[in-house]
């Protein structure tokens, strides 16, 4: 155990004053500021013209609305019916939603959604200037058009968030287990203690930068949301809508639940665990530091599409291949809580996730301590992957 | 005492260490010898826990070495590696605490250390910036600032000029005073015989001859007798000799390889009679000869 806590402590001195994680906090703030300042897009980026609505209301008006409309939807039937179709209809026909004009005094349209956060004002703006647009949810975990635009929000923030915080922080590891390898420090801290505390001293290092970083990234994002609902207050009603940001300490306020709190953390643990255990082991058969790019790559490549993925997911949460990679290691801390913050999962999945994640992260800890404590005394040309293999079987 | 008994250590296909054996008694120097790949280091790893034998064992003081004993030990590897960004008294303290020293030791004895090694003019600043040399020093302070029971030094004596050559000799004789048994490995020869008391000789994996260097030397069939001058009627007498050989001469003297058993009483006698001898040398051989001779057995 003392061993472990001076190689921690150590390790945590030697990274806070490294330019990488200076950099990389330096950088990850900017992003969060810039990001807080861009105006909303999320729901907008989910239009499209696979998205299946019924135009209802009078055949003027959805005469109209048909050829306005025809290019960014794929419009499945026009009817007079205007009232509320139930979820069954939606399902039956697999709408994503009921679009119902009226023009009593102004035009106004009634969408009835099932993903009430899709965007739907833009079908407003398409048919004329400053139509209200009213979304009702049919059948969703939302109750409305705001809370689903909120979860998109903080799902996709916190995605962005995980993917940071994890990604960079396990390369850190991989650059620190490198350095010691290649720098030939490595024999002498083995030949003093086992190489269990060292390697896992160093991921220990990583989850609590992670978190660290964490924190004050979702502080400044909050400082800022604070002063830009400060600055609306100030400029009064006339002054709003020129304060158009990202409020997230708002989002975060009203939108996140307890269990996408804890679903995030408990994910980004096990992201973070896995990923990093990976690339210490890894890192540990690097003989040059120009060789991290190329042996970090076959890794990088599963978390971006991860990314990808989780982002696909936050639009259609159910779908079978969403719903196959939310369990798979590496994948499953991206994808399943895009999952959780748009729909409701169930329990049984969360459950059967984070127990498979577990037992992979102990997995991979046998991989990763194997090849760490082979790889950091092997020095001279790379070793072939079937020296690895042969490492792995001894 | 330390005792590596029968080890042996495969890597793959290849054997790194065949069969390895011998015995260091508590507080003495031990010079590992052997050429470039004999299996040196593999044997020092596995002294150090760092690998572990297919077969064999490695004990000390009668009990297998482990994690909290090898905390105790101290290493110095043939590839130096410091922490380039850390500064040298923060090293030095690092490897003391991995040790497990504690305050307000660890401070006495870096300091100590960064004394006795005069590099205080470099003490707060990185590793990265001090010479090759300085840096050695800084390993050595780093494998030895808990003063160990047990420390295994491979080629510590190499990249370092002759000032600072003899500081460390002087530092490694104080350590063994202060009853720290110390294994060497290193090529430099003259240095290894002046501080070793007991060798060991690996080539190929294997032991090929290990004792005092009074045992090495009792191995040695043969002992070279210098004589001056050179003369022919010198040359005349040693020729007859029993079982002498001529191996060399320069302008004053003449070297001739004879039996050990040879009664140089007599010799000189017969010599004394046949020219005026101004030197007579029954010389022993040297360790750098011994070392020479039982790897070209070998190959």
């Amino acid at each position: 155990m003392n061993e472990f806590v001076v190689v921690y402590s150590a390790e945590l001195m030697r990274r806070v004053k490294s330019r990488p994680f200076q950099i990389g906090l330096i950088i990850g703030i900017i992003g969060i500021v810039a990001f807080m300042k861009m105006p909303s897009f999320i729901g907008g980026a989910f239009n499209g013209n696979d998205t299946r609505i019924v135009i209802a209301g009078e055949p003027a008006l959805t005469a109209r609305a048909k050829a306005v409309l025809a290019h960014d939807y794929k419009i499945v039937g026009v009817t007079t019916d205007t009232t509320a179709p139930d979820a069954a209809t939606l399902k039956a026909r697999n709408l994503d939603a009921w679009v119902a004009l009226s023009d009593a005094k102004a035009l106004h349209v009634t969408v009835y959604a099932k993903d009430p956060g899709k965007g739907w004002n833009s079908i407003g703006r398409a048919l004329a200037p400053k139509v209200p647009v009213e979304v009702k949810s049919i059948g969703s975990h939302f109750a409305d058009a705001n809370a689903a635009d909120a979860a998109q929000a903080v799902a996709f923030t916190m995605l962005f968030f995980l993917y940071m915080l994890i990604l960079i922080n396990s390369q850190l590891v991989m650059s620190a287990v490198a350095e010691e390898k290649t720098s030939r420090i490595a024999e002498l801290l083995i030949a003093t203690i086992s190489p269990v505390p060292l390697l896992y001293g160093k991921i220990a290092v990583a989850t609590t930068l992670a978190l660290l970083q964490m924190v004050i990234w979702i502080g400044v994002g909050v400082l800022l949301g604070v002063s830009d609902a400060s600055a609306t207050a100030a400029a009064g009603p006339a002054g709003a809508s020129s304060v158009h940001g990202f409020d997230l300490s708002g989002i975060l306020a009203g939108a996140v639940t307890p269990v996408e709190a804890i679903s995030f953390l408990i994910l980004f643990l096990l992201g973070l665990l896995q990923l990093s255990t990976l690339f210490a082991g890894l890192g540990s058969l690097i003989n040059r530091t120009e060789d991290i790019g190329s042996i970090s790559m076959p890794l990088v490549i599963p978390v971006v599409g991860a990314l990808f993925i989780a982002m696909a997911a936050l639009g259609m949460p159910n779908a079978p291949w969403v719903v196959a990679t939310s369990f798979v290691p590496i994948l499953a801390p991206f994808v399943m809580f895009a999952r959780i913050a748009v729909s409701d999962v169930p329990t049984w999945q969360i459950v059967t996730c984070v127990a498979i994640n577990v037992l992979a992260l102990w997995a991979i800890a046998q991989i990763a301590g194997k090849l760490y404590r082979v790889g950091m005394l092997l020095y001279g040309r790379a070793p072939s992957l079937k020296q690895v293999w042969h490492v792995l079987r001894t | 005492m330390l005792t590596v008994d029968h080890v042996r250590k495969d890597f793959g296909k290849v054997r790194a260490v065949g069969d390895v054996s011998f015995e260091i008694p508590t507080g003495i120097t031990f010079g590992l010898l052997g050429p470039n790949g004999a299996g040196k280091t593999t044997t020092m790893r596995m002294i150090l826990g760092i690998l572990t034998p297919d077969s064999g064992t490695v004990t000390w003081n009668g009990k297998k070495v482990d994690g909290t004993m090898r905390r105790r030990f101290g290493y110095l590897p043939e590839e130096r590696g410091l922490y380039a960004k850390m500064k040298v008294r923060e090293q030095i303290s690092f490897f003391g605490r991995l040790h497990g020293m504690v305050e307000p030791e660890i401070t006495a004895q870096t300091g100590a250390w960064i004394e006795r090694l005069d590099i205080g003019e470099y003490a707060d600043r990185p590793c990265s910036e001090l010479s090759k040399g300085n840096q050695q020093k800084v390993q050595v302070a780093c494998a030895a600032v808990h003063r160990p029971e047990f420390l295994i030094l491979d080629e510590p004596f190499s990249g370092l000029d002759p000032v600072n050559a003899d500081m460390l000799l002087a530092i490694f004789n104080d350590l063994k005073a202060a009853g720290t048994t110390l294994v060497l490995s290193s090529h430099q020869m003259w240095q290894l015989e002046a501080l070793c008391e007991r060798f060991c000789i690996i080539t190929q994996g294997e032991n090929r001859a290990s004792g005092t260097l009074a045992d090495l030397r009792a191995a040695w069939a043969t002992r070279v007798l210098r004589v001056a001058p050179g003369s022919t009627a010198v040359r005349a007498v040693l020729d007859r000799v029993p079982g002498a050989s001529f191996v060399t001469t320069d302008r004053d003297s003449v070297d001739y390889s004879v039996p050990v058993s040879t009664d140089y009483s007599e010799v000189l006698r017969s010599l004394v009679g046949a020219d005026a001898i101004v030197r007579f040398d029954a010389i022993e051989p040297s360790l750098h000869d011994i070392y020479i001779k039982t790897i070209s057995e070998v190959a």
